[in-house]
């Protein structure tokens, strides 16, 4: 047998963002966007799928648009990460989901990763853990919609 | 087909400069550079590896670079690994993607890994690091600058904060002796 | 698309949760020696300690000892000035509190504290010393376990 030459893949048109709506009760929801980088966008699909069960504070926000980021963040990465924010609609927050979003987390020494997805995207929310449990997201977007800070 | 087997066939039909050596995960060929595809197209053709698994490379650090590779039979079942070595100064080997395709992303990363370049390769372009990067990551002469360069908490002795440190620093974890920082 | 709409009381609190859950680590202080082994065992590098000396009383003070004035050097133990865990960085391998020979560090199951501002991720000491207050008993033994 040779080497086989298997025909090179060509991208067609790339598929947009996936928008999840989460209902949060009494008519209010919120769009997540998520930019699932890696273990982080685990919780995150969990948490997706309670997502009846955000609790809204007493300014509650409809139609909100979130933009999370979960996980680590390469500086090869980056400028995707950065389109990827710039084409989220206003109103728009920024949830940094997870250690290596917040700070690099255990990869703060890498030749390669950005250390916190802040260094180039003004961040709203940063929820702590590595990773951080699925309710951690839904506390957290609770905190967006304008529930208190601190130990939710 | 059993090491035995594997490295009688071997001895039949390599150049003597190729060496054996059974572990326990399997065969290893372990040739000179010139002889590299040889053993590779023998793997595939005569050791029935078929499945290619990976490509990289060793920082060998006086003696070289050992590029270093992992077949594997699904019919037979063995593993073979084939190894090589790169003399520092001139990190060159001819490119598996004639043996194996599925070697190309594989040579790419270990040449901006380490920087040994692959004669032949259809696109030898950086795979993994943005662009403008400079130096070869997972060398062992590359230090890694921020364990250097940030203040290791570790480093302080107990109950000596505020105290002038006369005694030798332990240096962090990771960083080389007497590496100063940028 | 809504996710599965689930009722409010799904939710786990984190008294629900299973023993040793790792959500957040608490300092008891007078346990702590500042040995510096937690900061040294840290991959992350995120515990940050500072500390100085002083002199523990002598017998010539009316302290503890046995020893007449002038035999003996004087004693010194090591004071905290301050133990704060940046979780920005944490990554909640559990070393630290494995390593503390004094068990001044313990694992608590809440897992919710986010902050808008990087750096209120860094718990210092009252903080730390608040999350106690939320590290649950230890789980019994096994029942095949010898106490």
């Amino acid at each position: 047998m040779a080497a086989v030459d298997l025909p090179v893949p060509r991208a067609g048109s790339l598929p947009g963002p996936e928008v999840i709506t989460v209902d949060a009760g009494e008519g209010c929801s919120v769009r997540v966007f998520d930019a699932g980088l890696a273990c982080c966008a685990v919780e995150v699909a969990a948490a997706i799928r309670r997502a009846g069960t955000v609790r809204p504070g007493p300014g509650k926000t409809s139609g909100l648009n979130v933009f999370v980021v979960a996980g680590t963040v390469t500086d090869k990465l980056a400028p995707f990460v950065l389109k990827a924010y710039q084409e989220t609609p206003e109103p728009r927050r920024v949830l940094s989901f997870g250690a290596c979003a917040n700070s690099g987390g255990p990869y703060w020494d890498s030749y390669c990763v950005t250390k916190g997805v802040d260094q180039f995207v003004p961040v709203d929310l940063y929820v702590p853990g590595c990773p951080p449990r699925p309710e951690a997201l839904l506390r957290g977007l609770d905190v967006l919609l304008g529930a208190p800070a601190g130990q939710a | 087909m059993t090491p035995a087997g594997i490295i009688a066939a071997a001895g039949a039909a390599l150049p003597s400069a190729v060496r054996c050596e059974a572990g326990h995960h399997g065969v290893t060929l372990v040739s000179p550079p010139g002889d590299w595809l040889t053993i590779l197209a023998f793997a595939r053709d005569g050791l029935d590896c078929d499945f290619f698994d990976w490509l990289t490379a060793v920082d060998e650090q006086d003696e070289g670079f050992a590029v270093v590779v992992h077949v594997y039979s699904l019919a037979g079942r063995h593993h073979v690994l084939a190894r090589t070595l790169l003399p520092r100064s001139a990190p060159r080997l001819p490119s598996a993607t004639g043996v194996y395709r599925g070697a190309a992303w594989h040579e790419r990363e270990t040449y901006e890994m380490f920087g040994v370049v692959f004669e032949g390769h259809p696109r030898l372009a950086p795979l993994l690091l943005p662009g403008g990067f400079e130096g070869h990551p997972l060398r062992k002469d590359f230090v890694l600058a921020a364990r250097a360069a940030q203040e290791w908490p570790g480093a302080k002795e107990p109950g000596d904060s505020d105290v002038p440190r006369t005694r030798r620093r332990l240096p962090p974890p990771g960083v080389p002796e007497g590496w100063q920082a940028p | 698309m809504a996710g599965a709409v689930t009722g409010t009381g799904d939710l786990p609190e984190a008294g629900d949760l299973p023993a040793r859950s790792r959500g957040v680590i608490a300092l008891l202080e007078e346990n702590c020696t500042v040995c510096m082994l937690c900061a040294r065992e840290c991959p992350d590098w995120c515990i940050y300690i500072e500390s100085h000396k002083e002199p523990v009383p002598g017998p010539a003070g009316g302290g503890e000892g046995a020893l007449p004035p002038g035999h003996g050097r004087q004693r010194v133990r090591n004071v905290l000035d301050r133990f704060a865990i940046d979780f920005s960085l944490c990554m909640y391998c559990g070393i630290c509190v494995e390593v503390c020979p004094y068990d001044a560090l313990f694992w608590s199951p809440e897992f919710s504290y986010p902050q808008a501002h990087i750096a209120d991720l860094t718990h210092e000491q009252d903080r730390l010393r608040e999350w106690m207050w939320t590290v649950p008993p230890p789980p019994a033994p096994d029942s095949g376990a010898a106490t």
